[in-house]
């Protein structure tokens, strides 16, 4: 394969992923705030409406508007072709992911229709928006790799994923009859199951061998990967819509082998890096992983067992706090710095740009990972002892503020450079 | 012709180092680059600074980079 001085326009501007990091971390502390409140905890209701206002602020607030700031940041670097009109696409899908995410848990505490209808409207609209302008990159781009095809799986899986989120949403609002633990559950699998697993692999077969000086992943390993997981997420919600429970655990089951693939394949390579120097984001990655086969094991005890639901909420929790925030939080320490670094370069400064390591102090991240692993224990804990709902939500809130600052660190790096190199041309 | 091999370093060091031969590039030789991974961001900056380039992916999984000035 050739390709010869293609569009140079690639890389969206600095702020366009920035913004989005910069706004994601405050809904960690809505989310601790509402839990320590409202004094929730899963293992007492797991469907409490204080409890669905918490869950939306981390998973729609938090990972979802960090995973929609890194696409539009990713596409270019791992495909080569970036969002159309990418500022446009950015204000058109957060603004509408705030102020849905804030209607959806106000309208949740509040039990209020008219909150909700505004929620599913704005949420709607914002990832109808973004799905849109994926796509558009997608159908776009010269690649043909595992990662792209990860990439287009994760965001088909997303696109079911708001259907039902805004379908149980209006329901909520307006009273309708409707299936709501069958359908939560297919919302929930294809949510994270699909739109967020898929991505993480997509972005972890570049970002791995990449940042962390692995071989790559196999290649055959890697294309069938994404396919078979999202296959196995089709076999599940067909047969929840046939009503065939054991073809449900046989499908849960293969999305869980293959998960345990993907997390072994990984632990695997890093331990084959070429650098084995100690790395926070590493770690983090690391934890991630592990978190990932706990939450299998945990998923697979469920199947086994006659009453189910502590295993799962437990399976959930490590999937949503271990496995998905453990590996933002790493991804997030390495491409703020580099995408801080690669302005600053691109931008025409040659003579003082900081390095790398120096634009979010290390000391910083290996706090900030010591924290997590603090928080997800106390998460753990509130299984066993409800009081510990309040140690998990002061770390929950410490690790959005925390996160903001070490962020906010990079964003000011960039801004200071900028500035003095002004001043001293 | 001059030959960088960057294949294996962290980012940004490959991209230091390709801007860095570039500048050094006699004004009638081109540069070709072995890297791990298509560099598409580096494309953006060649283009900014009147390069061109041609990207060969190679069996082994790694890419050559042809890179030259615009005539």
């Amino acid at each position: 394969m050739k390709t010869v001085s293609l569009s140079t326009e690639q890389a969206p501007a600095i702020s366009v992923p920035l913004r989005f990091f910069a706004i994601a971390p405050l809904f960690l502390v809505l989310a601790a705030l509402i839990i320590a409140i409202y004094d929730t905890n899963p293992f007492v209701d797991a469907h409490s409406p204080a409890l669905l206002a918490a869950t939306h602020c981390i998973t729609i607030g938090f990972i979802g508007m960090i995973m929609q700031g890194a696409m539009q940041q990713i596409l270019p670097v791992v495909i080569g072709s970036p969002m159309p009109a990418s500022r446009q696409i950015a204000w058109l899908t957060l603004l509408p992911l705030i102020a849905g995410t804030l209607s959806l848990s106000a309208g949740f505490l509040q039990g209020a229709p008219a909150l909700l209808n505004l929620a599913w409207v704005l949420l709607g609209f914002g990832f109808v928006v973004f799905i849109a302008a994926s796509l558009i990159s997608l159908s776009r781009a010269p690649a043909k790799t595992a990662s792209k095809t990860a990439l287009l799986l994760s965001v088909l899986a997303l696109t079911v994923a708001v259907i039902l989120g805004t379908l149980l949403a209006r329901g909520y609002a307006t009273g309708m009859q409707l299936d709501y633990a069958k359908l939560a559950a297919a919302h929930i699998s294809l949510a994270l199951g699909g739109w967020v697993t898929l991505l993480i692999i997509g972005v972890s077969y570049q970002v791995v061998p990449m940042f962390q000086l692995t071989p790559n992943y196999p290649q055959r390993l890697a294309s069938a990967l994404p396919p078979a997981l999202f296959a196995s997420l089709l076999l599940y919600l067909a047969s929840s819509w046939l009503n065939a429970p054991l073809l449900s655990h046989i499908a849960e089951g293969i999305f869980w082998v293959l998960a345990v693939v993907f997390a072994l394949t990984t632990l695997w390579l890093q331990s084959r890096r070429r650098r084995r120097v100690a790395d926070a984001t590493l770690s983090f990655f690391r934890l991630g992983m592990i978190s990932l086969l706990c939450a299998a094991l945990l998923s697979a005890a469920a199947l086994l067992i006659p009453s189910p639901a502590p295993f799962r909420t437990l399976s959930v929790s490590v999937f949503i706090l271990g496995f998905a925030l453990s590996v933002i939080h790493g991804m997030l320490y390495k491409i703020v710095p580099f995408l801080v670094w690669f302005h600053l370069f691109r931008g025409g400064i040659k003579k003082g740009v900081p390095n790398m390591k120096q634009i979010i102090p290390e000391v910083w991240m290996w706090r900030h990972l010591w924290l997590h692993i603090a928080t997800l224990l106390a998460a753990l804990l509130t299984s066993v002892r409800v009081e510990a709902i309040r140690l998990f939500a002061i770390g929950l809130a410490s690790e959005g503020l925390l996160l903001c600052f070490a962020l906010y660190t990079g964003i000011a790096v960039y801004r200071r450079t900028l500035k003095t190199c002004v001043v001293s041309a | 012709m001059t030959e960088l091999d960057v294949r294996g370093l962290p980012p940004p060091e490959p991209f230091e180092q390709i801007m860095h031969a570039l500048q050094l590039l006699p004004a009638d030789s081109r540069l070709r680059v072995l890297i791990h991974r298509e560099p598409y961001p580096l494309y953006e900056v060649l283009g900014d600074n009147g390069f061109t380039w041609q990207t060969s992916a190679l069996a082994d999984g790694n890419y050559s980079i042809l890179i030259g000035r615009t005539a």
